[in-house]
């Protein structure tokens, strides 16, 4: 019975993960973190992941605190932190994020705000929603060993 | 301004706008030029517009003020002309006009005085002979004293007629002399001029007494009593005019009718007396004279006597006068009577009371009446002594009036001329009125010359005008282009983001369909090469982006190690695409002796090629395109030379210059293990002519002008390749060739690293081999023969199919017919020859290569072909040289034929180390099967796997699936052998090969050892993982992220991963090691001299001084950028010869963002994501000297 749940289990898992890859939510630099991880570091890509998170709250808030202001809004700092998002939401292999960081950067070099606000809510949108799927693979991983199976190396390519 | 609305007339009507157009050019010069910049500024938009209104308004006032300085220059010249003309009009004109004046009154003046000398004379010889008649008369009075008697007076009176008729006779112009005795007696001569006779009147003496009035009774002695006395009888006697003598008989007459007798009033105070008088048979006025005579005591008059003169005489004169100059004279008296006129009017009037003097307004001649008004009018009753008027204007004619007063005592005269104008100043008048005319004229064209003049000599200033606002447009153009180029590089810095993210997206995706299990062989294959041209198209990409620099200089050569075959070998693969649709062979013959890793410009040394290569298929439709290569060390140059200097002659100053060049290079490096790889591009094309070969190498110059139109390109590839080549330290240059086409021949100078003797050949030769090389390209055909034949592997050649299907029949049928030998007549002797070699061969192993187009493939001939062959397929391995666009049943059919090995041409050295290593496994398995009595069927299975190793290897992508897929086997081939294969190689030469020697083996383990070592970086399983063992890396990054994922993946490969947050904690980490830092060893720490000697090992102390191998930099951090951080750290190194190798991370992907980290020092430049295998072999490509002596300390 076991072995047919954790069946069930690993495949559902594996297609979870295949279908974040084909929306778009995640790119190979996911599975070359995945890669990274090994006995001598279990946790290392949900360490990694909350990394990213936090620091896209702390960023995002940080931005969002620069646009507030409708005048003389710093796009200078807008444009570094839209910068260290991008830098780590491709480190992840968070792809959409990235790829709404690209046209916010856009918008910040000419200075729109109007574009920038909405991408800045892009980009909190998408980042919660790959909150929320990646917690959902954190916890389909966490019951498939807890029913004593193994993480499937899923090869997305 | 319609005129062109006219509908008949369009020729007449362009003409007439043609002309207005030039007027208007000529009247507004800068019209024309405005409407152009207008119409570009129109072009151009709102560009800079400003900038642009600015120039143009420029360059209009420019054209103003060209007009106004015309415009004054035009007006000056008119008023100078004008000034000229009215100056020399002016003074011709008044000079003249003096003179003549001058001239004129002069001759007015003549013309009176001798009318009124005349008048004078006449005066003068009246009063003489009044005198003479007077004296006369007063010596016969004084003789006849007191007269008594009748008789005595009688006497007296005859003696006095005597002497009057005397005097009267002697005086011609005389008119009368009358004496008027005081008893009323009168005696007179008369010259009648009318009918020029002579009259004697006198009166009758018998009513006069002798003694009648006393003298002191003057007073009753009166005309009256002459005039009066009408009872007194006169009688007129005429005479002989010259004689006297009388004639007839004396006729009575009327008293004082015919002349006027002077009488006692007209002396009335004793003196003498004028006045004009007139008389009834004469049109003249007379002028009479009178006086008395007195008695002898002079107590009282006796008689008066009168003198009568006619004044016509001083007329006549005057018409002579007039007749030679013309005009009108007259002479008038006080009270403005006329005396004399120079015309032949009237001087008298006849009245009731018989003739009168005439005044000269009352004169019947016209001109004289109308001057003596116009006097009147003028000056009334004042009039001056003299007049002269000009320009009196009578009638419609001008004249002169001048008057002149004559003062005679109690006669004054005024003479008056009067000469019409022209007469005088006529022709002046005419002359000055055509010189005007003159003058005028000649001014005007004068002006309009003048005119024409400054519009062309204005003209050349106007021009130089253009031309400036010309050079104003000129620079605001060059102002645009260089905007205009910012932009350019604007957006190709934003291009090469947009060019490369689909380029890395369709990159990606290939990855993921090769590494998808589902794919068949064949469209593996095509993925592969799809994915091998997307990356080929990348890196053009970013050749194109680095063109400028090339051609600007600023390009910054990498140096990294690079598996130099693999590199052309890959090149060759491409175009060989492209050269089998042009019927083109493309052949690769590198020498064994190259080293296979050298270090250097991969991307650049690619390009070169690829241009070459390129160029050189552009220009070929048939034959060939070789690329040879061969090497020579940089040591073994001198013997070489000898060699090179016999072989190639032309080449021959460019070795020495070689020489030069790399004594120099052994000077700065000193053991620098540099090699000189030659290379030569050979084609069969239409070749270069011997004078353009150096110019071929120049910007933008093609051999021929008209290959743009033919073949395309701009002319810039050769350019950069030899900017490249020079930039390696190498030469090319194009020699002579035999034979059709152009040989390229260059050198590069390439370090290699230090795990020197690379060159592994296999040995092939003791495997009893024989090879049947069955192609149709010649070239390739022969240099593959060639190379086999050196390596000690019997090779028989076959151009077609019956030439192959004899010579497999020969070969592989030899052994049951010997006897057939001798009838293959028709086989060459060299070949026969060569086959009775293989004979001898012991237990041969056949490997037949077959080109595919060897096949009929046209029809379904090839299908028997495959058939025949296939009888030999179990004495001979069949290896099958396919075509890239080689049909897919021909694929499936070979295939189920059992045929696995398969590569795509063309066929190279290393694919057929490929093919043989193949065959020679799939042998030895064989026989250590079939020692286990296994049957041959496995062999296939085995091989499909074979060539999934070689490309494993070759491919860095799918090096983790290594071993586990099963992959087409005709695309990447490899010098290079997976550990893997390796291993089986071990164990089947453990295991089954009794043939094989310990040594061999242990060979083998060697080989397989470094080449571990080498490719760490890229086949990352097994033990390569922990390749950054023991490598210690500072990580400055601030995003958690980054940082997090970066120290995982270094720490996962054996490094050990200090993080930092910002530069500033980089470059204090640093310096708080730095200062434990004792005095840094004198040694020099380049990494090549390292590994001269082991013994002594300065790496160590080395190692023990810089606290990191290897340093990572984010560019972009809080507090202390990347740039500043390694500025600092730099800084810091200077005189401690220290150099820790510092390696970028960015997120731009820009070279020049490369460029920026070379120029503050950093040494390497990684983007993110970071990619595991790029950032592994940089940083072994940095550290590795240490990672050596590392391995080999411990």
């Amino acid at each position: 019975m076991n072995t047919t749940v954790v069946a069930q289990l690993q495949r559902q898992f594996q297609d979870y993960i295949v279908s974040l890859y084909q929306q778009g939510f995640l790119d190979n630099q996911f599975s070359e973190l995945r890669k990274l991880q090994d006995e001598g570091t279990p946790d290392f890509v949900a360490e990694v992941v909350s990394l990213f998170f936090d620091d896209c709250s702390k960023l995002i808030n940080t931005m969002s605190a620069s646009l507030e202001r409708p005048d003389n809004v710093d796009f200078k700092q807008v444009d570094s932190g839209v910068h260290q998002l991008k830098g780590s939401s491709s480190s992840v292999g968070a792809q959409r994020v990235k790829n709404v960081c690209i046209s916010f950067k856009e918008c910040c070099h000419v200075q729109n705000r109007e574009g920038c606000l909405r991408c800045l809510q892009q980009v909190d949108y998408e980042y919660k929603m790959l909150k929320t799927k990646l917690q959902d693979l954190f916890n389909l991983e966490q019951q498939i060993l807890q029913a004593g199976g193994t993480i499937p190396q899923v090869d997305i390519n | 301004m319609n005129i062109e609305n006219i509908p008949d007339s369009p020729m007449v009507s362009r003409k007439i706008r043609k002309v207005f157009d030039k007027m208007t050019q000529w009247v507004t010069p800068w019209r024309s030029n405005l409407e152009s910049p207008r119409e570009m500024m129109i072009l151009r938009g709102d560009v800079e517009q400003d900038e642009f209104q600015y120039a143009s308004s420029h360059c209009l006032s420019s054209y103003y003020s060209v007009f106004v300085v015309r415009l004054a220059i035009m007006v000056m010249l008119a008023i100078l002309i004008g000034l000229l003309t009215v100056l020399t009009w002016h003074f011709t004109r008044i000079y003249t006009k003096q003179s003549l004046k001058t001239l004129a009154y002069g001759l007015r003046y003549e013309l009176l005085q001798r009318p009124v000398l005349r008048m004078w004379s006449v005066l003068n010889t009246t009063s003489e002979l009044t005198t003479a008649q007077v004296k006369l008369s007063e010596y016969v009075i004084k003789k006849y004293d007191k007269p008594t008697t009748q008789e005595e007076l009688v006497e007296m009176y005859q003696a006095m007629k005597d002497v009057t008729w005397a005097l009267f006779a002697s005086a011609k112009a005389l008119n009368a002399i009358t004496i008027n005795y005081r008893n009323g007696f009168v005696q007179a001569f008369h010259r009648d001029p009318a009918s020029s006779s002579t009259f004697y009147i006198f009166s009758d003496l018998k009513n006069y007494s002798i003694s009648g009035i006393g003298p002191e009774d003057v007073s009753g002695w009166n005309n009256q009593s002459i005039h009066g006395n009408m009872t007194a009888i006169w009688y007129q006697q005429q005479l002989d005019p010259v004689t006297g003598e009388k004639l007839g008989k004396p006729l009575k007459i009327p008293p004082d009718d015919l002349i006027n007798i002077a009488g006692i009033l007209q002396v009335p105070d004793g003196e003498a007396s004028w006045h004009v008088t007139v008389s009834k048979y004469m049109d003249s006025p007379l002028l009479s004279a009178a006086l008395p005579v007195f008695d002898a005591s002079n107590k009282s008059i006796v008689d008066v006597v009168g003198v009568t003169t006619a004044l016509y005489s001083v007329g006549q004169l005057m018409r002579d006068l007039v007749d030679v100059h013309g005009g009108h004279i007259y002479l008038t008296s006080q009270e403005g009577y006329l005396l004399a006129t120079s015309t032949n009017g009237p001087l008298l009037k006849n009245t009731t009371n018989g003739p009168k003097l005439m005044k000269a307004i009352d004169s019947e001649e016209w001109v004289i009446r109308a001057g003596a008004q116009w006097l009147e009018k003028t000056y009334g009753s004042k009039r001056p002594q003299e007049v002269h008027a000009e320009n009196v204007k009578l009638g419609n004619q001008r004249y002169y009036i001048d008057s002149f007063y004559l003062n005679l005592k109690r006669l004054p005269i005024i003479g008056v001329v009067i000469i019409p104008r022209k007469f005088i100043m006529g022709k002046v008048d005419e002359r000055a009125f055509k010189t005007l005319i003159i003058l005028i004229s000649a001014s005007v064209c004068i002006f309009f010359i003048g005119c024409v003049c400054i519009l062309i000599l204005t003209n050349g200033v106007s021009k130089e005008m253009k031309l400036r606002a010309e050079l104003i447009r000129q620079l605001d153009a060059r102002r645009r282009a260089e905007a205009s180029s910012n932009y350019k590089s604007q957006f190709l810095a934003n291009m090469s983001h947009e060019l490369r993210t689909p380029m890395a997206a369709v990159i990606g995706l290939l990855d993921i369909l090769i590494s998808d299990d589902c794919l068949s062989n064949e469209q593996y294959a095509t993925v592969t090469q799809i994915r091998k041209c997307s990356t080929a198209l990348l890196r053009l990409l970013n050749n194109i982006l680095d063109l400028s620099k090339v051609e600007s200089g600023k390009l910054v050569l990498e140096e990294a190690e690079f598996d130099l075959g693999r590199e052309l070998e890959g090149l060759v693969d491409m175009f060989s695409v492209q050269c089998i649709n042009h019927n083109v062979e493309t052949v690769l013959d590198l020498s064994d002796d190259m080293p296979a890793l050298v270090r250097g410009d991969s991307a650049r040394l690619v390009q070169i090629f690829a241009n070459l290569i390129s160029n050189s298929i552009k220009f070929t439709t048939t034959g060939h395109i070789i690329l040879r290569g061969w090497c020579e060390n940089i040591n073994s140059l001198h013997d070489e030379m000898r060699l090179t200097v016999d072989r190639k002659k032309p080449w021959a100053p460019m070795k020495t210059k070689l020489v030069q060049h790399r004594n120099h290079l052994q000077k700065s490096c000193k053991n620098a293990n540099k090699m000189v790889l030659w290379f030569e591009v050979d084609d069969t094309g239409c070749g270069i002519e011997s004078s353009k070969w150096d110019s071929v190498f120049e910007s933008f110059e093609q051999a021929d002008p008209s290959t743009t139109r033919t073949h395309g390109g701009t002319g810039l590839g050769l350019c950069i390749v030899r900017n490249l080549v020079n930039k390696m330290g190498g030469e090319i240059k194009v020699v002579q060739k035999n034979g059709l086409g152009t040989l390229m021949r260059l050198y590069l100078i390439l370090s290699t690293p230090e795990t020197a003797d690379q060159n592994i050949q296999p040995d092939f030769s003791k495997y009893g081999l024989v090879v049947l090389l069955s192609m149709y390209g010649s070239t390739a055909r022969m240099i593959t023969s060639k190379w086999l034949r050196k390596h000690g592997i019997a090779t028989v050649e076959a151009s077609d199919w019956n030439e192959l299907t004899q010579i497999i029949r020969d070969l592989l049928e030899m052994g049951s017919r010997d006897n057939s030998f001798d009838s293959q007549n028709n086989i060459a002797d060299s070949l026969r020859a060569e086959l009775s070699n293989i004979e001898e061969i012991k237990n041969p192993v056949f490997v037949v290569v077959v080109d595919i187009g060897v096949l009929d493939l046209t029809t379904d001939i090839w299908k028997e072909q495959l058939n025949y062959l296939d009888r030999f397929s179990n004495k001979a391995k069949f290896a099958w040289l396919l075509k890239h666009d080689t049909s897919n049943i021909v694929k499936t059919e070979l295939r189920r034929k059992g045929h696995v090995m398969m590569v795509n041409k063309p066929l190279y050295k290393a694919k057929m180390i490929q093919i043989l290593e193949a065959v020679i496994k799939n042998r030895k398995r064989c026989n250590g099967l079939r020692n286990r009595g296994n049957g041959s069927d496995e062999s296939h299975d085995f091989l499909e796997i074979d060539p999934t190793q070689f490309d494993t290897c070759s491919s860095d992508d799918s090096s983790e699936t290594s071993g586990e897929k099963h992959i087409d086997k005709s695309v990447q081939p490899s010098t290079l052998h997976s550990p893997v294969l390796k291993n089986y190689l071990i164990d089947a030469n453990n295991s089954n090969d009794d043939s094989t020697s310990a040594s061999t083996t242990q060979k083998n383990l060697e080989e397989e050892d470094w080449k571990d070592r080498l490719y760490s970086g890229i086949a990352l399983d097994g033990k390569n993982q922990k390749s950054l063992e023991g490598i210690r890396i500072l990580l400055a990054e601030d995003t958690p992220v980054l940082q997090r994922v970066a120290t995982i993946m270094l720490e996962k490969m054996g490094a050990t991963v200090t993080a930092v947050w910002d530069g500033q904690q980089a470059v204090d980490s640093l310096n708080y090691r730095s200062i434990n830092v004792q005095d840094p060893t004198g040694e020099p720490t380049s990494s090549e001299e390292e590994t001269a000697n082991n013994s002594i090992n300065p790496q160590s102390s080395l190692r023990n001084s810089s606290p990191y191998d290897l340093i990572l930099m984010d560019c972009q951090m809080p507090k202390m950028d990347g740039y500043d951080a390694t500025k600092a750290i730099r800084r810091a190194e200077i005189g401690t010869e220290l150099h820790i190798p510092i390696v970028a991370l960015t997120a731009h992907a820009m070279s020049s963002d490369e460029a920026k980290c070379l120029e503050v020092g950093m040494d390497a430049y990684l983007t993110k994501p970071i990619d595991r295998k790029l950032m592994v072999s940089t940083i072994l490509s940095l550290t590795k000297p240490s990672i050596f002596q590392t391995s080999l300390s411990a």
